[in-house]
Parts: structure tokens; C-alpha cells; sequence
């Protein structure tokens, strides 16, 4: 069954994680969740440490695998996809922003971006023309030859929406991107994040603590008893 | 091929990196060359002194090719032979006042001493004298056994098939070739005096020296025009087939060195894997195509190997030439310890064998590191989330 209308969608989604004890019953995390996401929309999903959002999340992007269920992206059964054609559907198709913004120490802010750009089909010559251009709408046209720790907090992090975004996916994925930053850097974080997915068309799925950014997005979840729930 | 791939190739091999990363580059580039030297180090002395010491036997004891002419027979002409000498040979008993030694005692012409045969000796003339009694030429190794010196009196007590003659000589040469157990054991002496002493009891030879490459070649036309003749490998078939034993199991233990080499490199790159675990789990998660990640650690690995295999034969092959001082001045010295060894000898540079162990060790590096990132592919995604 092709369901070539949605973007995302999770069907009766179940996850459960083996007990840290041994012979302990396996610790079930998500039990029978169901998500629907249109294209260019915004979901947020909330929830308390530990109820599972970064999981649901996870299982969202073809990053891990689930016990039960099934998840349909632009029409393909990504659950049951390999790993040959999960990184092609990462590589053009999805994007990702971490608490921590993952970003190569060894390559500097532009052949970070260059790198992802390169990894989605681009030429040397594209990438690097991309990377420019999308660097300069996060404000870091001055700092494309530098290298992470030679960049501040809130500047990896623009790096690394930049990184996301640059071979236009459909879906941002974005797991506490403002996390590790100082409320002034989280802000213009964020600012920049819903501008950029907004502009560009990008759906995003945000995972975060945060209310007062979660309520920016179309719709809230979340996680509870192992249950979503819409909340706003 | 992914345009990633030389990006992240360079980056590994610290072009554009930080000094932490050069540093890492160089430290393994050094330990690899500084391996692959002492490998063909090794291999280039053992495989010159097994030449030098085949030499020595060659050039001063046996000649290329020795040659018994039958009756009636004429001396051949060929143009392989570039020089040919008669010689007279007998064993003896060495008497110096103290002491005695067993030696070989060889009659030869003056012409014997040729160019390239005093290439493989140095000689110590005496002072003119007026002895009439018969000249010989022993080795400073013999001198200092027999405690004796130029201008010295010995008895020669010679056996030459049932004929015993014993004579008095005076030492009118010293030789010294650079190969104790040869020096030990051989004089010379005027091929008229040994003639004269047994006449047609002397058992004698003609040695022929040629080209190595051109010596069975010449053995089977001498044989074809009736010619009996024995190399010098057959004449010495003990000494012959060690010095090429120990050759062989000499290559074999740098063949086995360079294997272990191999493994050691790609243990380099399991290294650079294990390091780079969280780099290559988010190239992973961009969507990276493991085999292009592998292909790039593969090629960098590779490329530190290469570099480090030239710059190591490179460097072998400066000490190899730099030996011959050092060896000269080892000799100079004397030690009893290597007192067996020939430590004069020509430098040469087996291609062949130090084209065997470089191709192994790039040979089992290249397999083994290909081997080794596999384990590329197993690093999940999602691990540069837990690593960091």
C-alpha cells in the first residue's frame, strides 16, 4: 500500500528496550503510536525525560528499527527499507539537527556543509557554491573557514541547520536543536530554524522540553504512558 | 567515485588538518619507513656479504670455472673467458716456530693478480731480499695465528698425491681479503716453485674467470667441445648451498617481517577507525555511503603506506651505501665476535629481493586494511548521538 499523500506517516508503532537487569521483562517505551505529517508542516513532540520522544523520533527517520509497525515516507515503506537506501533517503531527503551539532572538528564550517551538500549528489564545484550560499543565510558568510572549535555555541549550531538544509530535504528532524545553548543563542537559533523550514517548505519534526518553542510549530504531541497525544 | 572521497582522504592524511592530525600522519608515516628500512637493510647486507663471500671464493680460491685439460689438449678460446690462469695446488702443513696450521697452498703466475682480483685483496710487500729461499704470500689472519710476520721464516710440510715435500719459505707478502676463513687457510706461492717440488705429480688446473651471468653458459660450450671443467658452486657445493640457504631463509624471515608489517598497518587503519567512530557514524547519518567512508580511509591508509615503503627502501638503501666505513672500521678492530663474518664487501642491491618484500607488505597491507574497514559499514548511525 503506497500512501503517496502524506509525508510521514507511523502506523501502530511499538518500541521496547531490553532490561538493564538480567531477566528482566524489556522495558516498553512506545506502544501503539500512529502520526500522520503533511509535507511542509511542523510537529513538535514534548514529553517528560525518558517517555521516549528522541525514540519516536528516531524510528520517524529510519535511524532505528521498531518491534511493531510500520513508517511510510513519501510513499515508501522506510521500515522495511536497507541500509543501502536508508542513507540514500537520508542523503536527499532528510535532514538532521542534534542537542550537540555533530559537526567534523577536522573540516572547517563550509566543508562541513560542502561535505552533506557532496553526499547528496552534488559536484565539487556545487557543493561548495551551495554551501556558500546557504552559510550567508545563517549569517556565516565571514566564517566558512573555520573550523568547529574555532566556532561559538550558537554558531556550530547555524552550521549545523545549514548542514540540514542544504540539499533542500523534505523533512528537518531536529532533536533539542537549542539545548545545549544559552537562552540568547537559542533564541536566534530558533528564530532562524522556523524561518529557514518556513521559507524553504521543509516539514519539520521538532523533539524538545521547551512549550514556548513547541507551541511555534502546527501541531503538539506528546508522549505520555507510552502514548501520543495531541495537545495543540 | 563520491566526491567526498578525496576531501576526506586528504583530511586523513592530515593535508588541511590540525597539527594533532599531521602529527598522528607523520608518527605512523616514520614507524612504517623506519620498519621497511631496517627490512631492506637487512636483506641488502645479508645478500652482499653471501655475494662478497661468493666472490672471495671465486675470484681467489677456486676461480669462476676451473678447468682440467686432457692430454693433447689445447687451451680454449671463447669469448666468455676473460681471463684465464693456471694454477698448482697443494695441501700443507704451516710451521712457524710456535705454532702450525693446515692450509691450501696455492702455485700461481705473476699475471694471476689481476685487476679484478686485486679488487678483492689488499697486499703487503716486504722489503726486497736476498733469500734464495722460496717466496710466499700468506694472509695477515694467518700472520697473526702463526705469529709471524714479513720477511718471516716457515716450513711447509706439502702433500701432493703420495708426494711429501717439506721447504723452508720466507713471508714475502701479506694479503689481507677482508674474509678471515678463507684468509685462514689459503697461500700463495710461485707456480714454478710447486712445479719444481712435485713436477707432473702437482695436481693442476687452469681458473677461468668470466662474467657471473655468462658462467653456465660457458661450462656447457666448453663441455660440448670436449672440455672438462667444474664451477666454482661445484667445487664448493657445502659453501654454496649455505650461502644460498642463508639467503633464502634470510628473504623468508623479511617476507614473514613484512607480513606482520602488513598486519600492523592495517591495524593503523582499525586505529583510525576506532578514533574516528563518531566522525564516520555522522557521515553515516548525512547519508554517506559506507563504501565511499571505506573507500576514503582505504585510500589514505594506502597512501601512508606507499609514501612510507618508498621513503623506507630509499632510506635502506642510503645506509646499504653508508655501510662500507663502518663495516671497514669493524674489521679494523677486530672482534673476535665476528671474526667469521666478511665485512669487506662491495654493496649490491637485490631488486628482486627487495621487490619480493615490498610487494608482500603492500601486497598483505592492502588486503588486510580492506579487511579491517569493514568494520566501517557496522558503525550505526546513531552512534555519533551516544559518543558525543
Amino acid at each position: 500500500m503506497k500512501r503517496s499523500t502524506e509525508l510521514l506517516h507511523l502506523q501502530h508503532i511499538a518500541k521496547s528496550f531490553p532490561s538493564t537487569q538480567r531477566g528482566g521483562e524489556p522495558i516498553q517505551i512506545l506502544e501503539s503510536i500512529d502520526l500522520t505529517m503533511e509535507r511542509s508542516h511542523a510537529i513538535a513532540i514534548t514529553g517528560n525525560s525518558g517517555s521516549g520522544k528522541s525514540t519516536l523520533l528516531q524510528i520517524a527517520a529510519g535511524l532505528l528499527g521498531c518491534d511493531h509497525g510500520d513508517v511510510w515516507f513519501e510513499g515508501e515503506l522506510l521500515s522495511r527499507m536497507d541500509g543501502r537506501s536508508l542513507s540514500q533517503v537520508r542523503s536527499r531527503r532528510m535532514g538532521f539537527i542534534f542537542q550537540a551539532s555533530l559537526l567534523l572538528e577536522d573540516f572547517t564550517a563550509s566543508e562541513n556543509v560542502q561535505i552533506a551538500a557532496m553526499i547528496g549528489g552534488s559536484t565539487k564545484a556545487e557543493a561548495k557554491a551551495k554551501a556558500a550560499e546557504i552559510l550567508a543565510l545563517v549569517g556565516l558568510s565571514n566564517r566558512l573557514g573555520h573550523r568547529p572549535d574555532q566556532l561559538s555555541g550558537g554558531e556550530k549550531q547555524r552550521v549545523a541547520i545549514a548542514r540540514a538544509l542544504v540539499n533542500e530535504p523534505s523533512i528537518l528532524f531536529a532533536d533539542e536543536p537549542t539545548g545545549s545553548l544559552d537562552e540568547g543563542n537559542a533564541a536566534m537559533v530558533e528564530e532562524l530554524l522556523f524561518s529557514l523550514v518556513r521559507t524553504k517548505g521543509v516539514a519539520l519534526m521538532l523533539v524538545t522540553h521547551n512549550p514556548a518553542f513547541a507551541s511555534r510549530c502546527d501541531e503538539v504531541y506528546r508522549i505520555s504512558d507510552r502514548m501520543l497525544e495531541a495537545i495543540g | 567515485m563520491n566526491a567526498i572521497t578525496p576531501l576526506l582522504t586528504r583530511r586523513k592524511l592530515g593535508i588541511g588538518a590540525n597539527r594533532a592530525s599531521k602529527r598522528r600522519v607523520f608518527f605512523n608515516l616514520i614507524l612504517i619507513t623506519l620498519v621497511v628500512a631496517v627490512l631492506v637493510l637487512a636483506q641488502i647486507f645479508v645478500v652482499s656479504m653471501s655475494r662478497g663471500i661468493a666472490d672471495k671464493w671465486a675470484y681467489l680460491a677456486d676461480g669462476h670455472l676451473q678447468l682440467y685439460l686432457g692430454p693433447g689438449q689445447e687451451l680454449p678460446t671463447h669469448p666468455n673467458i676473460d681471463s684465464i690462469e693456471e694454477v698448482g695446488e697443494v695441501n700443507a702443513l704451516l710451521y712457524s716456530p710456535d705454532k702450525n696450521q693446515m692450509v691450501r697452498v696455492k702455485g700461481v703466475e705473476s699475471t694471476y693478480f689481476s685487476k679484478r682480483r686485486l679488487e678483492q685483496l689488499s697486499i703487503r710487500v716486504g722489503e726486497a731480499s736476498t733469500s734464495t729461499l722460496a717466496r710466499i704470500m700468506i694472509s695477515t689472519t694467518l700472520a697473526d695465528q702463526l705469529s709471524v710476520s714479513l720477511g718471516d721464516r716457515l716450513a711447509l710440510m706439502m702433500v701432493s698425491n703420495d708426494a711429501i715435500r717439506a721447504q723452508l719459505c720466507i713471508i714475502d707478502a701479506l694479503y689481507d681479503s677482508g674474509y678471515r676463513e678463507l684468509d685462514g687457510q689459503l697461500i700463495y706461492c710461485d707456480l714454478s716453485f710447486v712445479k719444481r717440488l712435485f713436477g707432473t705429480g702437482l695436481a693442476s688446473s687452469w681458473e677461468i674467470l668470466t662474467e657471473k651471468g655468462n658462467l653456465n653458459a660457458l661450462k656447457d660450450d666448453l663441455e660440448r667441445a670436449g672440455y672438462l671443467s667444474t664451477t666454482w658452486k661445484e667445487q664448493n657445493a657445502a659453501l654454496s648451498s649455505n650461502l644460498d640457504t642463508s639467503r633464502q631463509a634470510v628473504l623468508a624471515v623479511m617476507v614473514v617481517v613484512a607480513i606482520l608489517c602488513g598486519y600492523f598497518i592495517s591495524e593503523l587503519s582499525a586505529q583510525m577507525v576506532e578514533d574516528d567512530k563518531a566522525r564516520i557514524a555522522t557521515l553515516h547519518l548525512m547519508g554517506a555511503d559506507p563504501r565511499t567512508v571505506r573507500t576514503a580511509y582505504w585510500r589514505a591508509v594506502m597512501a601512508i603506506t606507499v609514501v612510507s615503503l618508498t621513503l623506507g627502501t630509499l632510506l635502506g638503501i642510503l645506509c646499504a651505501r653508508l655501510l662500507p666505513p663502518l663495516l671497514a672500521h669493524l674489521s679494523a678492530r677486530s672482534y673476535s665476535a665476528l671474526s667469521f663474518y666478511l665485512l669487506d664487501f662491495p654493496i649490491r642491491i637485490p631488486v628482486l629481493d627487495v621487490s619480493i618484500i615490498i610487494s608482500v607488505l603492500l601486497l598483505v597491507s592492502a588486503i588486510s586494511v580492506h579487511l579491517s574497514l569493514k568494520r566501517v559499514a557496522s558503525i550505526e548511525p546513531l552512534s555519533c548521538v551516544r559518543f558525543d
